[in-house]
């Protein structure tokens, strides 16, 4: 089979040198050899655990975050706002 | 006996009776891991000032008399992918080298409130993917019964720490094996509780209807200790948790089924290590269990089926890593889409990269039905032929890995190697089921072998009552002097 690495890599927001590129190409080869012997399944079986009933918690108003303490892990901030690379012309 | 080298119990214990302070544990934790961590590298973070501050805390609380909680002065090291407030989280990846949480985990609220004091953070493979703890973008942690071997993955610190007695407990994460892995190569117990038991607040997810946080400890009473501390539903913030009640250990196995499938102990598996294992029911069969023969004949899609999931998952979970919010971030000079390429192709390290990209290509339009819905289906599968087994038996007894640990270096570029040391762990993330590692002996060159147990979900109780009784016969599991 072969793989589109470029592609996949793009979808993955991925990037990798031609020489990167060609060593995972022959790594990907074989993993994707390795998962790809799973069985033909019967497509009725459910996927869905009915005994598996996610509990919401209630929807109530709670104080948030500090900002100050928020904005401390941001790379790059300037008066309070996340600085990102100019979006719109 | 030295401090360092008694168990959490009887720590706690000391420390409520003022036979010992909190500060004189912190202390001679923080001058063992000072002492044995150069040799065996499983801390990437201590933080001795705030332990010792925390320590202090404590020693107040019972001087005045407060009842603290059963993990009273007790130094828990927990691994690096779990958050702790104010404390580097970082994955073990360049991507997250100076990201400090503003939160606790859940988990770690909980130790805080059962008295414990956390020394500091230890190492994984990056982003808990690997079975070595050589994908950290810091340092290999050694296994400190060889320090010329892996510690296995991913939570290697946590297990390389708990063995060099540099703590008595560690918190680990288990997505596909990596609690019971490096547990049974560093000789001391792990346990992947059931999916739900333990809240995942503030555990990095990687894929996240796999992982589980679960106990490291040298002793089960320890384990179990630690694990009726952090289990528990976490309404506020984790929705797939539930509610336990840990009903603790019983006194005796007498009677219990243990099931033995074949599938666990074909190709590929240690002659070595199944002679162990086999040894250890053995073991169980004279305390007075019955061993019975099944068969869980999916488990030989288990592994590519936990793959396919794990690393479908870990694409979504990890499309956060933008370099604009918080961690690593690459060229700003450019476009924003500049920004996230460089970011994350910077940020992260090859084998996540690999499985990013494996996770894109099963769930890419043209192959979400052949990979990924297929094996979800699998999955349903193979928790079916689990809960078949459990008609027959009430444990189920396999090795942990297939064999011991491995040279440093050995299987660091061979990927399938690597991902095979999982075979015999993935299929109870994949089920949801409880599962426990205990050491069972040693092989040829002295190295641990592990046992793992497995049982329906919820039966955290028997596993445990089932190893310790394992472990009473055995005189208690031996502990490496370093």
């Amino acid at each position: 089979m072969e793989f589109d690495v470029k592609h996949i890599a793009k979808l993955a927001m991925l990037q990798f040198t031609a020489e990167e590129a060609a060593a995972f190409e022959k790594e990907f080869a074989q993993i994707v050899k390795m998962v790809e012997n799973l069985p033909e399944m019967e497509s009725a079986v459910t996927l869905l655990e009915p005994e598996n009933q996610m509990e919401l918690r209630e929807d109530a108003v709670i104080p948030s975050y500090p900002r100050e303490e928020i904005l401390q892990n941001v790379p790059h901030a300037v008066a309070g706002c996340i600085v990102v690379p100019k979006t719109v012309d | 006996m030295n401090l360092y080298e008694k168990s959490a119990a009887e720590l706690s214990r000391m420390v409520r009776a003022k036979e010992v302070s909190a500060t004189e544990i912190t202390k001679d934790a923080l001058a063992r891991i000072e002492a044995v961590d150069l040799k065996v590298d499983a801390f990437l973070t201590v933080e001795a000032e705030k332990a010792l501050d925390r320590a202090a805390w404590v020693d107040e609380q019972v001087a005045a008399g407060k009842d603290l909680g059963p993990l009273a002065g007790v130094p828990v090291a927990v691994k690096d992918n779990i958050c702790t407030k104010g404390t580097k989280t970082t994955c073990a990846s360049k991507m997250l080298g100076n990201f400090i949480p503003p939160y606790n985990a859940t988990v770690v609220d909980k130790l805080l409130a059962a008295g414990a004091v956390i020394p500091g953070k230890v190492n994984l493979d990056e982003f808990a993917m690997g079975g070595s703890c050589e994908n950290s973008a810091f340092k290999a942690t050694k296994n400190p019964w060889d320090l010329t071997r892996v510690p296995g993955g991913s939570s290697g610190g946590s297990a390389a720490a708990v063995a060099a007695c540099e703590v008595p407990l560690a918190l680990g994460s288990d997505t596909g094996g990596s609690i019971r892995c490096p547990a049974g190569l560093c000789g001391i117990v792990g346990l992947k509780p059931t999916y739900g038991a333990v809240s995942r607040f503030g555990l990095v997810a990687f894929a996240s209807s796999l992982d589980q946080i679960g106990p490291m400890a040298r002793t089960v009473d320890d384990a179990a200790l630690l694990f009726r501390v952090i289990c528990g539903q976490d309404t506020a913030h984790d929705a797939t948790s539930k509610p336990f009640n840990f009903a603790g250990m019983g006194p005796d196995i007498r009677g219990v089924r243990v099931g033995l499938p074949k599938e666990y102990f074909g190709t590929g598996v240690s002659e070595e290590v199944k002679a162990g294992v086999l040894k250890a029911v053995d073991d169980l069969k004279a305390l007075g269990a019955q061993v019975i023969e099944i068969s869980l004949p999916s488990t030989r899609y288990a592994l590519s089926a936990y793959y396919i999931i794990s690393s479908a998952e870990a694409s979504s979970n990890l499309a956060r890593y933008d370099g604009v919010k918080y961690g690593y971030s690459g060229r700003r000079d450019g476009s924003l889409n500049d920004l996230y390429l460089s970011t994350r192709s910077e940020g992260f390290g090859r084998e996540v990269k690999r499985r990013i990209m494996l996770g894109t290509y099963v769930l890419s339009s043209g192959y979400y039905d052949a990979y990924y819905k297929r094996a979800k289906m699998l999955q349903r599968a193979i928790a079916a032929e689990f809960d078949e087994a459990f008609s027959q038996c009430d444990v189920i007894a396999t090795p942990t890995s297939p064999s011991t640990a491995f040279k440093l270096g050995e299987k660091v570029n061979d990927p399938l190697a690597m991902y095979a040391t999982d075979i015999c762990t993935t299929t109870a993330n994949i089920a949801g089921l409880p599962g426990i590692s205990v050491p069972c002996g040693f092989d040829s060159q002295g190295l641990p072998i592990g046992l793992q147990l497995l049982g329906p979900k919820w039966s955290e109780a028997r596993l445990l009552t089932v190893a310790k009784c394992y472990e009473t016969a055995k005189g208690g599991f031996a502990v490496k002097e370093m």
